[in-house]
């Protein structure tokens, strides 16, 4: 691998981990959404503040682009709040109306400078390592590796500082704001932390993907473990593994790296989705089937109990004409009567079903229950 | 109607107390006033503003009109003295967490900023878990709790604030009479120990079995005072419209 391509690595990696760290607290908040309008309207935020300071990588244009976030979030509260439209609709009024007045300014005002539509669009993040940092002559690296490591420090101190905050007023908000954790003042410094990396992010992977790395590692990641840290570890994992195998995939396939990072994050949800232990969807039908097959086991053994009187056991307990009884597919009933044979709970005696002494003490068992 | 000696002091005093969204009131000039170490009941009929006299009280709602005072002070002044049991489908029970984390944000509020629980909070909590009958699932996802359980641990969170006041939304809708003997239980201790307990409650059956003050809320307040004095026929009447007799 050659200088650039390694930059051009580690610069994907700091996105992916900068992105997934907020994007825990915004899955859990049901806000999922609130990304894509904030990472839209700092792009209105990015060229005033390079109109102003003429400098893409200023941390005046970072702070200023990540205060239009939160400013479109406030629009949007003051919107919501006069009852007179919905929340998700005055999301959908504000955003896409900064975000075309910002790529009305780029095609009238920055003409030559390297934010052109379709970078806004994916990022452009193989030409990161060209903007560098360059102090009294010496080359300290690309620019974009310093401010996302910053963004990155930020969010972590953010993250285990105000960590108890954030739980209770994402879990709780109304206790939260009675206990004097003000879940307002919450909401909005996590606004404020999601639209500077949204900014930091920007460069490498545009508006669109920002979305990808910060939704989907922490909804994969919460599909896999049931406590909050452990959410936020592994859904820094998910994103570090999918920002360096996208890399790969990309650099031999000579495709987007930003857009092959949110697809192989999105193929990582999709295998945790399927594979997932007690959330995946295969486990669940597993589950299910197994549930219903040990009830259908359970209703054989009542069943046979409730006719094993001499009589009437050979017609009711009849291996061929039991189905018949329970009103059960042919097929469905040998299932279950072989399940119970090799459970040992059922004897077949000469075509004629009757319990063992384990499934007379799973009936009494379970009828006792 | 009976009248207060005016030696008692007051837990809860509610003073002309309006509460509006746009032009039409929710709460409409209540006066309340909830004598320490009483456990009261307030009741109405569906919209009569219950929940938000308690969100109120906690500053969750701001006035038109009038003013709140928990022991004299404000809410925000005196807010530690004051723990909250929301109604449990206010939160969302597939949360990444498990029972005695839930518990021990009830000491959030002592801890203040920053500053994590530590052993003795948890000993706290766990006492609490013991009190409510839930100590054996104090690692259990909360996803997994049943109705009862789940306003188990939310009394359990409210119990480790360590409080003087108790306001509880409804904490007997939708579960079992296990849990509900459970929890009456442990709120007329509370009010042994001289706490002041408020519940929001719907049942008018066990008005009589469970408390011994009750506020008939509907907009306005109809009457409050001790049970067996105001709880009537009558009284009903005024407040639910003749809907519903006893």
């Amino acid at each position: 691998m050659t200088t650039p391509q390694v930059e051009v690595l580690l610069i994907a990696v700091m996105v992916a981990a900068c992105c997934s760290l907020p994007g825990v607290f915004l899955v859990l908040r049901g806000e999922a959404m609130a990304t894509d309008a904030i990472s839209h309207s700092i792009l209105f935020g990015i060229v005033i503040a390079f109109l102003i300071v003429k400098d893409i990588s200023s941390p005046f244009l970072l702070v200023g682009a990540a205060l239009t976030g939160v400013l479109m979030v406030a629009i949007v509260e003051i919107i919501t709040n006069t009852k007179l439209v919905r929340e998700d609709a005055s999301i959908g009024l504000v955003f896409p109306f900064l975000f075309s007045v910002g790529v009305i300014l780029i095609a009238k005002k920055i003409g030559n400078v390297h934010i052109d539509t379709d970078a806004v669009l994916l990022g452009e993040i193989a030409f990161a390592p060209f903007d560098r940092l360059v102090i009294y002559g010496y080359d300290l690296g690309p620019k974009a590796l310093y401010v996302l490591s910053g963004i990155f420090i930020l969010n972590v101190l953010f993250i285990t500082i105000f960590y108890k905050e954030l739980k209770l007023s994402t879990f709780d908000p109304g206790l939260s704001t009675t206990l004097g954790f003000p879940s307002k003042v919450i909401h909005y410094c996590l606004m404020a932390i999601a639209s500077l990396t949204a900014v930091g992010a920007f460069d490498a992977v545009g508006v669109v993907l920002v979305v990808a790395l910060m939704i989907v590692p922490a909804a994969a990641s919460y599909l896999l473990v049931e406590k909050l840290y452990l959410m936020i570890v592994v859904s820094l994992i998910i994103a570090l593994v999918s920002s360096v195998s996208g890399f790969f995939i990309a650099t031999q396939m000579d495709i987007s790296i930003a857009g092959t990072i949110s697809v192989t994050a999105g193929l990582c949800f999709v295998g945790i989705f399927f594979f997932a232990p007690r959330r995946g969807i295969i486990f669940l039908i597993a589950k299910k089937t197994r549930q219903k097959l040990d009830f259908a086991h359970l209703m054989l053994l009542v069943h046979i109990s409730n006719h094993e009187k001499l009589q009437e056991r050979y017609n009711e307990n009849n291996v061929r004409e039991i189905y018949k009884h329970l009103n059960w597919e042919r097929i469905y009933t040998s299932t279950v009567i072989h399940m119970a044979i090799n459970r040992g709970t059922v004897v077949d005696n000469k075509g004629v079903l009757s319990l063992s002494n384990k499934g007379k003490q799973h009936v009494i068992e379970t009828i006792m229950k | 109607m009976v009248t207060e000696t005016n030696t008692h002091v007051s837990a809860i005093k509610i003073e002309d107390l309006t509460v509006a969204y746009r032009d039409k009131p929710v709460l409409w000039d209540v006066d309340l006033d909830v004598p320490a170490g009483v456990l009261m009941a307030v009741s109405g009929p569906n919209g009569a503003g219950k929940t938000t006299l308690i969100k109120s009280i906690l500053g969750l709602i701001k006035p038109v009109a009038g003013q709140v005072q928990v022991f004299g002070m404000s809410y925000r002044q005196n807010r530690k003295t004051v723990a909250y049991v929301p109604q449990k489908s206010s939160v969302d029970w597939d949360f990444p967490t498990d029972v005695l984390d839930v518990v021990l944000m009830g000491r959030y509020g002592h801890l203040g900023w920053i500053k994590r629980p530590g052993k003795k909070d948890k000993d706290l909590a766990k006492e609490a878990l013991d009190k409510v009958g839930m100590l054996h699932l104090s690692y259990r996802q909360i996803n997994q709790l049943s109705g009862g359980q789940k306003q188990r641990v939310f009394l359990a969170r409210a119990l480790v604030q360590d409080a003087m006041v108790y306001l509880m939304d409804e904490p007997f809708q939708g579960i079992d009479a296990v849990t509900e003997r459970t929890i009456i239980g442990l709120l007329k201790e509370l009010r042994s120990l001289g706490k002041t307990v408020l519940v929001v409650h719907h049942d008018l059956q066990t008005v009589k079995e469970y408390f011994d003050r009750i506020a008939l809320l509907n907009i306005r307040l109809i009457v409050a005072g001790a049970v067996d004095d105001i709880f009537t026929d009558e009284n009903l009447k005024k407040t639910y419209g003749g809907l519903k007799t006893f």
